[in-house]
C-alpha cells in the first residue's frame, strides 16, 4: 500500500516537475537593491508574454495573479543559512470588458491600460518595492539575494486549476535570479 | 487490518468532505484544491491496495482450502454486489446528469443577452465619451485662440460653459498649468503618464477608466493647437465621472459577463472537477464497502471456522475444546449448543469409560478368582462352544486350551474322550446338574466332573467344574489300607504264634518216631511253616507299623547331620553314595527317628533299583529354598537305577504298589505318610537317561 502511495507521489512530482521545466519562462532582465531612508527597496524588471491560453483566460474575465518573491539570505557554512528577508508581492492583472481596459493592481494601487502589451510592461517593472528595514541586515556583511516571478495558479478558479493540472499552458514562472549583495556601511548613507 | 480500514475510511471521508466543500462554489480550499484531489486519489489507491491485499489473501486461503474461506468469498461477493451495483448505477446517472446540467448552464441566448448588455453599456459609455471628446475639441479650439497667459481663466469659463466636471491644462511633460473642477472640493484626478503619452502619439486620447472599486471615469486628452510660440506643447484633459447608476449597472453587467465567460472557459475543467469528485467518491465508497465486506464476511465465517475446528477436534476424540461464544445471534446459539453437546459427549464418554473400567475390574476379579481356583472351570455357550477355560482347567487337563477357544465340543481334536463324556452327560441331563468321575487316559488321574446349566437370562450355556481327585482317592486308599493293615495285624498275628509253636512241637515230638526220610520231610515241612510264619509275622509287623505310625514329635533338627548319620551306615554297602550338603542349612522341623526312617527307606529303594546297574550311584543333596512362609529345606535323593514305570509313578505312594520282586510295597507309602504328617511335600520323577529322583521339602523350624 505504501509502495503504491509512494509511486503515486513520485509520478505526481515527475509530472509537475516536467511541466514546470517546459513552460515558457519569465525572463529576469535586471534586479537591484537600493537603500533608502527607512530600509531597502528592490527594483526589478521582468519580461514575459502570455500564452494564447492565458490571454484567452484573461479576455474571458479570469484575473491573473502574479507573485514576485524576494529572499535575502546570509550563507553560513556552520549552520542553516540565515534568512534576512523573505517578501512576496502580489500583482493582479485583469481585463475589464466594459471599459475594455487592462488593470494592473498591486495592493491599493491600480493602473489601467488600453493595451495588453503596456499592461504587461508595467506589470514586469517593479519599482521601489520595500522589502526590509535597515535593522534586518548587518552592515558590511555579504548576502545572497534571490528574486523570481511566477503566475500564482493557486489563485485561479478551481476549474481552471484542474485544467492547469493536466497542461503546461497555465504555468508561467521565472528561475530564481541570484545575486550577491553587500550591505553598505553606515557611512555610505 | 480493521484499524487500517477504519483509518483509511475516516481519512477518506474527511478528505471527501473537504473535496466536496471545495468543489461546491465556494472560495474555501480553492488554493489547496489540487492537493486535496491528490490526497483523495491517494486514499482511494490505499483502499484499493487494501482490497487487493485482502483478495490475494483470500485467494491464497482458498487455494490452501482453509475452512470458511469459501463462505467468506461468497459473502464478500454478495456484499460487493450490493455495494457495487447501486454505486455504479448512481454514478452513471450522476455523470449523465452532471454533463447535462453543466451544458444547460451555457445557453446561446443567455450569452447573446450578456453580450448585448455589455455592448449596451459600452455604447452608452462611448456616447458619453464622444460627447466629452467633442467638448474637449471645442474647448481646445477656444483655448488655442486665447493667449497662454489667459488660458487658465478661459479654461474655467469654458468648463462651466460646457458643463464638464474637471478640466486640466498641462504641458506634454505632465506639468499641470491650470485645473478647475465643479465640486470645488474634489481633487483633480492625476494625469496618468501612459494616457498622456498616447495623447501625444495619437493626437488625442479618450477612454473610460475604472475609478476606485466601482466607479467609472471618462478621460479625454486633446492637444492644444496654439499659434503662439510656447516652449512646450500643451494638452487639455477633461474628466467626467460616469453617473453612479450607470456605473453600477455597467459593473453588474460586467461582473456577470466575466463570471459567465469564466465559467464557459473552464467548462471542461468544471466537468473534470465534478467527475473527479464523483469518481473519487465512488471509489472511496466502493473500496470502503468491499474492505468492510471483507471484515463482515470474516466476522460471519469465523465462528463457523471455530465450529469446524471444534467438530474436527470432537471427531478426533478431543472433547476438551470449547468454541468461544462471541455473539448473541443464531451463530452464538449454535456455538453454545455445540459446546453443550461436546460437553455431554465428553461426560457420556467418561461415564462409559468409568463403567468399562468397573466392568473390567469386575471381570479381572472374576478371572483372578477363576485363575486361582485349583478346580478347573469351563464355560460353554448354548452350542457347546468353549467360551471360558481357567488356568486350573489347563493345569488339570495338561493341555493348552487356547486353540479350543470358541470351538464346539464335537469338533475338539484333542481331549476327545473328555469332550465326548461332557456331551454325553449334558445330553443325558438336559435340565439338571450332574456329577461324574472320569478317568483321564492321558495320565493316570481321576477327575470329579460336575456339570450344570447356566440360567437362560445370561444367554444360556453350560458350565463344567472339575477337580483332580487322584490325591484324594489315594489318600482314601491309604486310609483304607491302614485300617486293613491294622485288622490284619490284629487278626492274623494272633494265630501265627500257635501255628509256629505247633509246627515246632510236631517236629520235636515226631522226628524221633519217624524214619529218616519222613523225619527229613517233616523237618523240611516244619521249617517251611516256621519260615513262612516268620515272614508272615514280619509282614504283619510292617502292616502294623504302617497303620500305627506314631504321631511325630516335631522339634528343631539339623537335617545335614541326620543325613550324614544315615549315610555312614551305607559306607560299606558297595554302592557309591555321594552327598552334597549345603552348609549352614537352617534347622528343619521334624521327628529325627521318623525322618531317619524316611531316609533309610529311600536309600534302600534306590539300592534295590540299582541292582543290575553297571555304575551304581546315589546322590543325596540338601538345599535351602523358598516356599511356604518361614521357608523350606529340600532333600533330594537321585539314583541312576531302573526308575519307575509310568503306571507306577502316579500311584507310587500307595501301599502295595511296588516294582520290586519282593517287598511289602509299603516303603514309599510310609515315607509319604511321614512327610505328610511333617506338613512337607514329596514328589517323584524319572530322570533321563535313567534313574529316578525323589524330592522332599520340609518346613523350617520357627
Amino acid at each position: 500500500m505504501t509502495r503504491s502511495l509512494r509511486c503515486l507521489l513520485l509520478c505526481a512530482t515527475l509530472f509537475l516537475g516536467a511541466s514546470a521545466v517546459r513552460a515558457d519562462p519569465i525572463e529576469v532582465l535586471g534586479v537591484g537593491v537600493e537603500p533608502i531612508d527607512e530600509g531597502y527597496v528592490v527594483h526589478a524588471d521582468f519580461w514575459f508574454e502570455l500564452s494564447p491560453r492565458l490571454e484567452e483566460a484573461l479576455a474571458n474575465g479570469v484575473s491573473l495573479n502574479f507573485m514576485v518573491e524576494f529572499e535575502l539570505v546570509r550563507p553560513r557554512w556552520y549552520w542553516f543559512d540565515e534568512t534576512a528577508a523573505a517578501e512576496k508581492l502580489q500583482v493582479k492583472l485583469s481585463y475589464l470588458p466594459l471599459s475594455q481596459q487592462y488593470t494592473v493592481a498591486s495592493g491599493p494601487v491600480q493602473q489601467s491600460f488600453t493595451s495588453l502589451a503596456e499592461a504587461l510592461r508595467v506589470l514586469g517593472r517593479i519599482r521601489s518595492w520595500p522589502v526590509m528595514g535597515r535593522d534586518r541586515i548587518s552592515p558590511g556583511q555579504s548576502y545572497v539575494g534571490a528574486i523570481r516571478m511566477r503566475l500564482d495558479t493557486s489563485q485561479l478558479p478551481k476549474a481552471v486549476q484542474v485544467m492547469a493540472m493536466t497542461t503546461r499552458d497555465w504555468t508561467l514562472v521565472s528561475d530564481w535570479r541570484r545575486f550577491r549583495f553587500v550591505a553598505p556601511e553606515k557611512e555610505s548613507r | 487490518m480493521t484499524y487500517m480500514l477504519i483509518a483509511s475510511a475516516a481519512v477518506g471521508g474527511i478528505l471527501l468532505f473537504l473535496l466536496a466543500t471545495a468543489t461546491a462554489n465556494s472560495p474555501i480550499f480553492s488554493e489547496y484544491y489540487p492537493l486535496l484531489l491528490w490526497l483523495n486519489a491517494a486514499v482511494a489507491l490505499a483502499l484499493l491496495g487494501l482490497v487487493i491485499y485482502q483478495l490475494v489473501r483470500l485467494a491464497r486461503q482458498r487455494r490452501a482450502k482453509v475452512f470458511g474461506s469459501l463462505l467468506t468469498f461468497r459473502v464478500l461477493v454478495m456484499f460487493a454486489l450490493v455495494g457495487i451495483v447501486p454505486g455504479l448505477l448512481v454514478y452513471t446517472v450522476s455523470l449523465q446528469f452532471l454533463a447535462r446540467s453543466i451544458e444547460s448552464w451555457f445557453d446561446v441566448r443567455v450569452e447573446k443577452a450578456l453580450d448585448g448588455g455589455l455592448n449596451l453599456g459600452r455604447a452608452a459609455l462611448d456616447v458619453m465619451l464622444s460627447d466629452l471628446v467633442l467638448k474637449a475639441q471645442v474647448m481646445a479650439l477656444d483655448l488655442s485662440d486665447v493667449p497662454p497667459a489667459q488660458q487658465p481663466v478661459a479654461l474655467s469659463r469654458l468648463r462651466e460653459q460646457l458643463g464638464t466636471e474637471n478640466a486640466v491644462l498641462m504641458t506634454s511633460g505632465g506639468t499641470v498649468l491650470a485645473s478647475t473642477s465643479t465640486p470645488t472640493d474634489r481633487l483633480a484626478p492625476g494625469v496618468p503618464e501612459s494616457a498622456l503619452r498616447q495623447a501625444h502619439l495619437n493626437r488625442g486620447y479618450g477612454a473610460v477608466e475604472p475609478l476606485g472599486e466601482k466607479g467609472l471615469v471618462l478621460r479625454v486628452i486633446v492637444p492644444l493647437n496654439t499659434l503662439a510660440l510656447v516652449d512646450e506643447a500643451r494638452f487639455l484633459q477633461l474628466t467626467h465621472e460616469v453617473p453612479q447608476s450607470i456605473a453600477d449597472y455597467g459593473e453588474s453587467v460586467q461582473t456577470v459577463y466575466r463570471a459567465y465567460r469564466e465559467l464557459q472557459l473552464s467548462r471542461e475543467g468544471l466537468k473534470t472537477i465534478y467527475i473527479l469528485t464523483l469518481t473519487l467518491t465512488l471509489l472511496l465508497a466502493l473500496f470502503s464497502a468491499i474492505a468492510l465486506a471483507f471484515l463482515l464476511s470474516r466476522r460471519l465465517s469465523r465462528p463457523l471456522a471455530i465450529l469446524a475446528e471444534g467438530t474436527q477436534a470432537v471427531a478426533r476424540g478431543d472433547f476438551s475444546r470449547r468454541a468461544p461464544v462471541t455473539s448473541r445471534d443464531e451463530l452464538g446459539i449454535l456455538t453454545q449448543s455445540f459446546n453443550s453437546m461436546t460437553e455431554q459427549l465428553g461426560e457420556a464418554r467418561n461415564t462409559a469409560q468409568r463403567n468399562q473400567a468397573q466392568l473390567e475390574m469386575a471381570n479381572a476379579y472374576l478371572e483372578s478368582i477363576l485363575a486361582n481356583l485349583s478346580a478347573g472351570v469351563m464355560v460353554f455357550d448354548s452350542g457347546f462352544a468353549l467360551r471360558i477355560a481357567n488356568a486350573g482347567a489347563a493345569r488339570i487337563l495338561r493341555e493348552d486350551l487356547g486353540p479350543l477357544d470358541r470351538v464346539p465340543l464335537s469338533q475338539w481334536r484333542k481331549l476327545e474322550a473328555f469332550a465326548g463324556m461332557l456331551q454325553a452327560q449334558f445330553a443325558m441331563h438336559p435340565a439338571a446338574a450332574w456329577q461324574v468321575q472320569f478317568e483321564l487316559l492321558q495320565r493316570v488321574a481321576v477327575l470329579l466332573v460336575r456339570g450344570s446349566l447356566l440360567p437362560g437370562a445370561s444367554g444360556g450355556g453350560y458350565v463344567v467344574v472339575f477337580d483332580d481327585i487322584t490325591q484324594l482317592i489315594s489318600a482314601q486308599r491309604a486310609a483304607a489300607w491302614g485300617e486293613v493293615a491294622r485288622r490284619l495285624a490284629h487278626e492274623i498275628k494272633n494265630p501265627l504264634t500257635p501255628i509256629q509253636l505247633s509246627a515246632e512241637r510236631l517236629q520235636a515230638k515226631l522226628s524221633r518216631k519217624l524214619d529218616t526220610d519222613d523225619a527229613t520231610a517233616l523237618h523240611r515241612a516244619t521249617e517251611t511253616i516256621v519260615a513262612q510264619v516268620t515272614a508272615l509275622k514280619g509282614m504283619v509287623d510292617d502292616f502294623r507299623d504302617y497303620a500305627r505310625t506314631p504321631i511325630p514329635r516335631l522339634e528343631g533338627l539339623d537335617l545335614n547331620r541326620l543325613v550324614a548319620d544315615v549315610l555312614s551306615l551305607y559306607e560299606q554297602s558297595g554302592t557309591l553314595v555321594r552327598a552334597r550338603l549345603q552348609p549352614d542349612l537352617p534347622s528343619v522341623r521334624g521327628d529325627p527317628d521318623q525322618l531317619r526312617q524316611v531316609i533309610h527307606n529311600l536309600l534302600r529303594n534306590s539300592q534295590d533299583a540299582l541292582a543290575g546297574t553297571s555304575n551304581p550311584r546315589i546322590e543325596v543333596e540338601t538345599a535351602a529354598g523358598p516356599g511356604t512362609p518361614g521357608g523350606q529345606a529340600w532333600l533330594k535323593i537321585v539314583d541312576n537305577g531302573c526308575g519307575f514305570s509310568s503306571e507306577i509313578i502316579e500311584r507310587a505312594f500307595e501301599p502295595y504298589v511296588t516294582t520290586k520282586p519282593k517287598g511289602s510295597g509299603l516303603g514309599l507309602a510310609i515315607v509319604k505318610k511321614i512327610i505328610d504328617e511333617h506338613q512337607g511335600t514329596i514328589s517323584i520323577e524319572n530322570r533321563r537317561p535313567r534313574g529316578a529322583a525323589v524330592l522332599i521339602a520340609l518346613p523350617l523350624a520357627a
